[in-house]
């Protein structure tokens, strides 16, 4: 076996901007994912049938086709629908957004129907307003539930920006591959390139453990 | 010194005076799919009145109260506090209460729950402040003040910034009992709020109740503590199976109760102590 590291340091630079791109298109999809899911969340437990249906009917959509192929259909198709160009950034972003959003809805329906109906009696009694109720009373305590959950699909959001390499984004994967291809060295490239996302991704699992150990020192 | 009712009256003589009842339940039936639970109730509580609802489990006592504090809708029948109606039966013709008729009529009800179901991300004096600066408006430092008087009321001034989890179960229920009433209600519902909790831990509850009742308080109370319907209660009602079977005063019902069932009632009660 002959390997050269040498290369990877000249190569560095490159690879950290894809890195970069990669954390950006998380962040975006991470925020169109959470806003989104929380809608569909609220509107699947609403009860009143013309919001729950349609929320419904998104999140078994976006929860049963490839997120592979939800990238290359925003990237060729909705353009041509909304007469609005898309560069590869912008649809593997908003795919990714609207696709972990019916999963982070579902956690988050999960969430909020786990805080104990019980609350909600509590609430109701004192006069507390259904937005009051929830704000105050039950999303706090959804949201210590939801957390562990909600953590792990943004982690698995971060890698499947990986997929958007298919429709030639500069994120991580998609560099590391044409490094390799320039350089003939695969295995040292592609070993970069998944310590670099190990260290991009922990810290989202770190900051989340952080994060449950305060709300559990608050005594719930 | 501030008290819990509006005026420390004695107690038989604001009775007497106040003849309207405060709480009126007229000819509520209650049913949970085919099951009836409430059949063709009529109770009346006059102000600063202690009514005790005592019966063996599945008698429809905490429905009762349920109803009465907008937990649970009804079928048919009526519910009126100080002759408003803040209920009418989903059967019945005729029009039903505005929802701001309820949101207004329903900050008169304070309710205590078996359970305390006290916010448990929330510390006590952030659980009892909570609901008079959202729905009464109060600012935060009124609010927090109040919570602070109302903790130091049902003692529990050393445990303001403490979370539920921290606390005893009589020290919840207490905190539970200062939350209601920091909603400054004319009338207060107590559904088993002792029946959760370990026996050394009930007597500062009903320490806390026994005040309320002194006080005025008008207070309808699901129990199995018959000493405390003994000593605060003017009426006890015996439920089973849905309807009331007998009422009177507490002296009464458990020396010469007139109806069987009550009997049987009490007599097993009265084996198992």
């Amino acid at each position: 076996m002959d390997f050269d590291w040498t290369n990877l340091w000249e190569y560095l630079p490159f690879l950290l901007a894809g890195a970069g791109t990669t954390l950006a298109i998380t962040g975006v999809a991470a925020a169109i994912a959470t806003v989104l899911g929380l809608v569909l969340a609220l509107a699947r437990i609403s009860g009143r049938r013309i919001l729950s249906w349609p929320a419904y009917a998104y999140i078994e959509f976006f929860r049963t086709t490839p997120p592979l192929i939800q990238i290359v259909w925003f990237y060729f198709v909705v353009p041509v629908l909304i007469g609005y160009e898309l560069n590869s950034f912008q649809a593997a972003s908003a795919a990714l957004g609207l696709n972990v959003a019916a999963f982070l809805g579902e956690i988050f329906r999960a969430g909020i129907q786990g805080v104990d109906a019980t609350q909600r009696d509590a609430a109701q009694v004192l006069g507390l307003s259904r937005t009051d109720t929830y704000r105050f009373v039950i999303l706090p305590q959804a949201l210590r539930i939801v957390l562990p959950p909600a953590t792990t699909t943004i982690m698995l959001l971060l890698k499947a920006t990986a997929l958007a390499s298919a429709i030639g984004t500069m994120e991580l994967t998609r560099v590391g591959q044409l490094i390799s291809i320039e350089t003939f060295r695969p295995f040292e490239i592609l070993t970069a390139v998944a310590i670099i996302y190990f260290i991009i991704n922990y810290p989202i699992a770190l900051a989340a453990r952080h994060l449950e150990r305060r709300l559990a020192i608050s005594g719930h | 010194m501030t008290e819990f009712a509006d005026a420390t009256v004695d107690r038989a003589a604001s009775t007497a005076a106040a003849s309207a009842p405060f709480v009126r339940l007229e000819g509520v039936w209650k049913r949970f799919g085919p099951l009836e639970v409430l059949r063709g109730i009529h109770l009346d509580v006059r102000q600063g009145e202690v009514v005790v609802l005592i019966g063996p489990s599945g008698s429809g006592k905490s429905t009762l109260l349920r109803c009465v504090c907008l937990l649970e809708p009804i079928q048919r029948g009526e519910i009126q506090i100080e002759g408003v109606p803040i209920a009418v039966g989903s059967e019945e013709r005729g029009k039903k209460p505005d929802k701001g008729t309820i949101r207004r009529m329903r900050q008169e009800i304070g309710m205590v729950f078996q359970s305390f179901n006290l916010f448990p991300h929330l510390t006590a004096k952030q659980n009892i402040a909570l609901a008079p600066r959202r729905v009464r408006g109060l600012s935060r430092t009124a609010a927090d003040a109040l919570a602070h008087e109302l903790l130091a009321r049902v003692g529990l001034s050393d445990k303001a910034d403490e979370h539920p989890s921290r606390l005893s179960g009589g020290q919840q229920q207490r905190a539970a009992i200062a939350r209601a009433l920091a909603m400054r209600p004319q009338v207060m519902l107590f559904d088993e709020i002792t029946s959760a909790l370990d026996p050394e831990l009930v007597g500062e509850v009903l320490r806390v109740m026994r005040q309320l009742a002194n006080e005025g308080m008008t207070m309808l109370v699901v129990t199995h503590e018959m000493g405390f319907a003994r000593d605060a209660a003017d009426r006890v009602i015996f439920m089973d199976q849905g309807m009331i079977v007998e009422e009177d005063a507490p002296e009464v019902i458990f020396t010469r109760p007139e109806k069987g069932r009550t009997q049987a009632f009490l007599r097993q009660l009265l084996e198992r102590a």
